[in-house]
């Protein structure tokens, strides 16, 4: 039973941090029709954001929140600065592709400079432990495990039931006919990466509570980001989320199976027969759109 | 000036052979008579570096500009070049331009295995297959420690050999003019290939996909036979790599390597193969020249690569080919 | 009858990178009432009508609405000003749900206050949306789509609109239903800029005719000016 619990825990945790991330990810992708590779950074920053607002003497339930939103600007910022003047190229994913990777490889050398590269790591969520069907869990993982599905209800929601958000689904779907009902297509695109920003940082927030942040931490979640997205399909956000706690129950099962060392190499396996049978991922549906 | 000498611009059907002839033996020339003025191990390091770069993107340009086939995982072809020479002359012990040949000949089959998944994708999903790749070859690498020393990779892997000539205290000469042969036999077999009909259906097929199938062209073979043609160099080029390094490490799977390379790729300007390898002499050259600015180094390298991509859409050669156009009005009408 | 013109061209020139589609093409519209456009396929009608909407910036000349220069505002400014274009084809957002359209097509403060009478409208002009208010649009037939097509333009309380080939590639039944609701909407009092390729519905539809071809005006027809069907099949393809 222990078994169990224990991989249906680690999983479920797992599961969180991969969704907070694909999530944005697919967000932008469906909005904008590119791959931001700068999204592991922003994790990264949004992290080191909140504890530098932390190491200023700020409260936690200040600190976060507030970092939170100074990444929304920064996920402006870089949409500003590196995708928007591109659109209309037609090269433009790959352009793109290396204008995010060469501006994540200018923060990351930038929080570097700023913070040096000693290991840092933020307050829990809630300190604590507890025992849960046998399993001893952090009162932090169980915050996240509940956080993130809120967060994420939430976002679906702002995306079917309010105006705003339809206007972002339009825009994924048809740029020229959302200009022709009048929609500001320039600053739904600053929307979506604002918000992509705010969510990688928050995972970046979770990450650093529990594991110790440096100025590369977030290399390896863009990494598993992208392959819950490939997985769930990119065309929307649902297709994703559930993707990302699939393979987090996978990791979790397989870590046990067969091993920490065998794992990346089955999920990649996994992942590229997948793709022969479905090429538009599991949970695709035929076009781009949120939803 | 050699830049500019090996830089004239040819697209298929613009530059006759003769004129391409010229420039390009006249470009490689004079690369190969700057040991004569640059004496010192450092400089040609730098530029031995700068041929293995210039090999490995100008072969990506290959799948990525001509083919139109966005292969991220071309840096694992590389990484494979790397460990099965440092496996084949260090654990087997076989003779290390044997093993150099392998490599190439390995990474070739590893490029068709790849394709096998990518034959019905399009656009991001390559990307995307190809980069899972790219990460499970480094995770079988990983996993297989005993053999490829997981992440501590290789040491003391055996270098090459040329006759009884001292590899070690000739100021690398001897690795300068292999690395130069090796990129002048790379850059004649990508030059001859997509000037030849394999190219141009490669390139039809990436224009109009649809009309390429109906006039016959095979998207299946001419897939594989474009991304096969440029894994072979890139994996001679990886197995050169670690016999001049003298060592493996899993780095080569990284994304700052991949980064960078592409980068060399986009800069030069895509579908021009001369214009990754002149990215590769730019973007080395000042990335060198700025050794001092320690930590700000790579924080102005992206910043170039930021500006140029936003400025220059058609990269370094959109650049020097306008620069040639307003040399060119001027000669044949002066002011 | 002479009133000033509702929307004037003058002089635009207008195109897609090096290519040029339109050459100093001018056209006033407006002062008899609907504007019908025709002429051979490729020779600058889509082009002019994006570029009236803003979708395309035009290289030279000037585009006037309602006596206010539009010329070079963005797509969005020009849709907050009362001119809705409703393009060609039928793609829309195939995902969206006809209510999201219609929601949509209420987005800029404009027409928000008008919505739940314009909402009213639309689904008397086209009650078959109504029955399938929460279907997506992928869905649709042809004919339904370019119903959620006005329909979303008539959500935006449009002072002109403008119609790109409405009746394209529709089965005859469909198309005399749309034709009827294209009438009732000019009835109604908006005046209409047409481009279609049914020479039939556009002289019932409209007062003033201009066959564009490579991209200028090549002739103008006035109201007053009788004209028939074999005359203007001549000017297609008398060239």
């Amino acid at each position: 039973m222990s078994v169990f619990s224990d991989i249906f825990f680690g999983g479920l945790f797992q599961g969180s941090l991969y969704a907070m991330m694909a999530v944005g990810l697919a967000l932008v992708w469906t909005t904008i029709g590119v791959f931001n590779f700068s999204h592991g950074v922003f994790m990264m920053l949004g992290a080191y954001f909140a504890w530098q607002l932390v190491a200023f003497g700020l409260p936690v339930v200040i600190a976060f929140p507030l970092a939170v939103i100074v990444m929304a600007g920064a996920g402006w910022i870089l949409q500003a600065s590196v995708v928007r003047p591109l659109i209309g190229r037609p090269n433009i994913v790959l352009v793109v592709v290396i204008t995010t990777l060469a501006a994540g490889s200018l923060i990351e050398n930038g929080a570097l400079t700023v913070w040096g590269p000693r290991s840092k790591q933020l307050p829990s969520l809630i300190e604590g432990n507890t025992t849960i069907a046998g399993v001893g869990v952090s009162l932090h993982q169980i915050a996240i495990i509940v956080i993130t599905p809120l967060v994420l209800a939430a976002l679906w929601s702002f995306l079917n039931r309010t105006r705003l958000g339809l206007a972002l689904r339009a825009v994924a779907q048809n740029e020229d006919a959302s200009q022709l009902v009048g929609l500001n297509v320039t600053a739904l695109y600053g929307l979506a990466f604002a918000i992509a920003a705010s969510l990688a940082g928050l995972a970046g927030i979770f990450m650093g509570g529990y594991r110790f942040m440096n100025p590369s931490m977030g290399a390896d979640p863009l990494l598993k980001a992208l392959i819950v997205v490939v997985f769930g399909g990119i065309s929307s956000i649902s297709g994703p989320i559930f993707a990302a706690y699939l393979i987090g129950f996978f990791e979790a099962a397989s870590n046990y199976y067969f091993g920490l060392y065998w794992t990346p190499a089955l999920l990649f396996l996994v992942l590229i027969a997948t793709l022969m049978v479905r090429p538009e991922g599991i949970f695709a549906s035929r076009s781009r759109g949120l939803a | 000036m050699t830049l500019l000498d090996i830089a004239i611009p040819s697209a298929p059907g613009r530059v006759t052979w003769n004129r391409e002839a010229i420039g390009f033996v006249a470009g490689f020339l004079l690369l190969a008579l700057l040991p004569l003025v640059l004496g010192d191990s450092y400089s040609r390091h730098v530029l031995i570096m700068i041929f293995i770069y210039a090999i490995v993107a100008s072969n990506w340009d290959l799948s990525l500009g001509y083919g139109g086939v966005f292969n991220f995982g071309h840096l694992a072809l590389f990484g494979i070049g790397v460990y099965v020479y440092s496996l084949l002359a260090k654990v087997a012990g076989i003779d290390p331009w044997i093993a150099l040949l392998a490599s190439g000949v390995t990474s070739t089959l590893a490029a068709v295995l790849v394709t096998i998944p990518i034959l019905r994708l399009k656009g991001i999903y390559i990307i995307l297959v190809t980069f899972g790749f790219a990460q499970l070859v480094m995770q079988v690498i990983i996993s297989q420690s005993d053999l490829t020393g997981g992440t501590q990779g290789l040491v003391r892997v055996p270098g090459l050999y040329l006759f009884d000539h001292n590899m070690i205290r000739d100021g690398k000469l001897a690795y300068f003019y292999i690395a130069l042969a090796l990129l002048v036999a790379s850059t004649l077999f990508l030059r001859l290939f997509v000037r030849s009909r394999a190219g141009a259906s490669i390139v039809a097929l990436r224009d109009n996909e649809e009309y390429a199938i109906s006039r016959g062209v095979s998207l299946v073979r001419q897939r594989m036979v474009t991304l096969a043609a440029s894994a072979f160099f890139t994996g001679i080029a990886g197995a050169f790599y670690a016999a001049y390094q003298r060592n493996a490490s899993i780095d080569v799977f990284g994304m700052s390597l991949a980064t960078i390379i592409l980068s060399m790729v986009l800069l030069g300007g895509t579908s021009t193969i001369y214009g990754a390898i002149i990215a590769s002499f730019v973007l080395t050259v000042f990335s060198e020249a700025m050794a001092d600015f320690g930590a700000w180094r790579p924080m102005i390298t992206a910043l170039l690569i930021i500006v140029i991509m936003l400025v220059y859409p058609s990269g370094l050669v959109g650049m020097i080919r306008a620069a040639w156009a307003l040399v060119t009005e001027r000669i044949k009408r002066p002011a | 009858m002479s009133e000033s013109p509702i929307l004037s061209v003058e002089a635009v020139t207008a195109g897609y990178g090096r290519v040029t589609v339109l050459h100093d093409i001018t056209l006033e519209a407006g002062r008899f009432g609907n504007v019908g456009l025709f002429g051979p396929n490729g020779h600058g009608k889509t082009t002019l009508l994006r570029t009236i909407s803003g979708l395309v910036a035009p290289k030279s000349g000037h585009v006037v609405f309602d006596g206010k220069d539009i010329t070079g505002l963005s797509a969005r400014a020009i849709v907050a000003t009362g001119l809705i274009h409703v393009p060609q084809g039928n793609k829309l957002f195939p995902d969206l749900t006809i209510g999201d359209c219609m929601a949509l097509g209420a987005y800029s403060p404009r027409a928000r206050p008008h919505e739940s009478e314009n909402r009213e409208k639309v689904v008397k002009l086209f009650p078959k949306l109504a029955e399938r208010w929460r279907q997506r649009v992928r869905t649709l037939s042809g004919g339904e789509r370019q119903m959620v097509s006005i329909g979303t333009a008539l959500m935006s309380h449009p002072r002109l609109l403008i119609l790109d080939e409405p009746t394209l590639g529709l089965a005859p039944k469909i198309k005399d239903e749309l034709c009827a609701a294209v009438m009732d909407i000019s009835r109604g009092g908006v005046p209409l800029v047409v481009v279609e390729q049914d020479i039939e519905f556009l002289l019932e539809l409209s007062r003033q005719l201009f066959l564009v071809d490579h991209g200028v005006v090549k002739t103008e027809i006035r109201p007053g000016e009788s004209i028939e069907h074999s005359e203007i099949m001549a000017m297609y393809f008398g060239h």
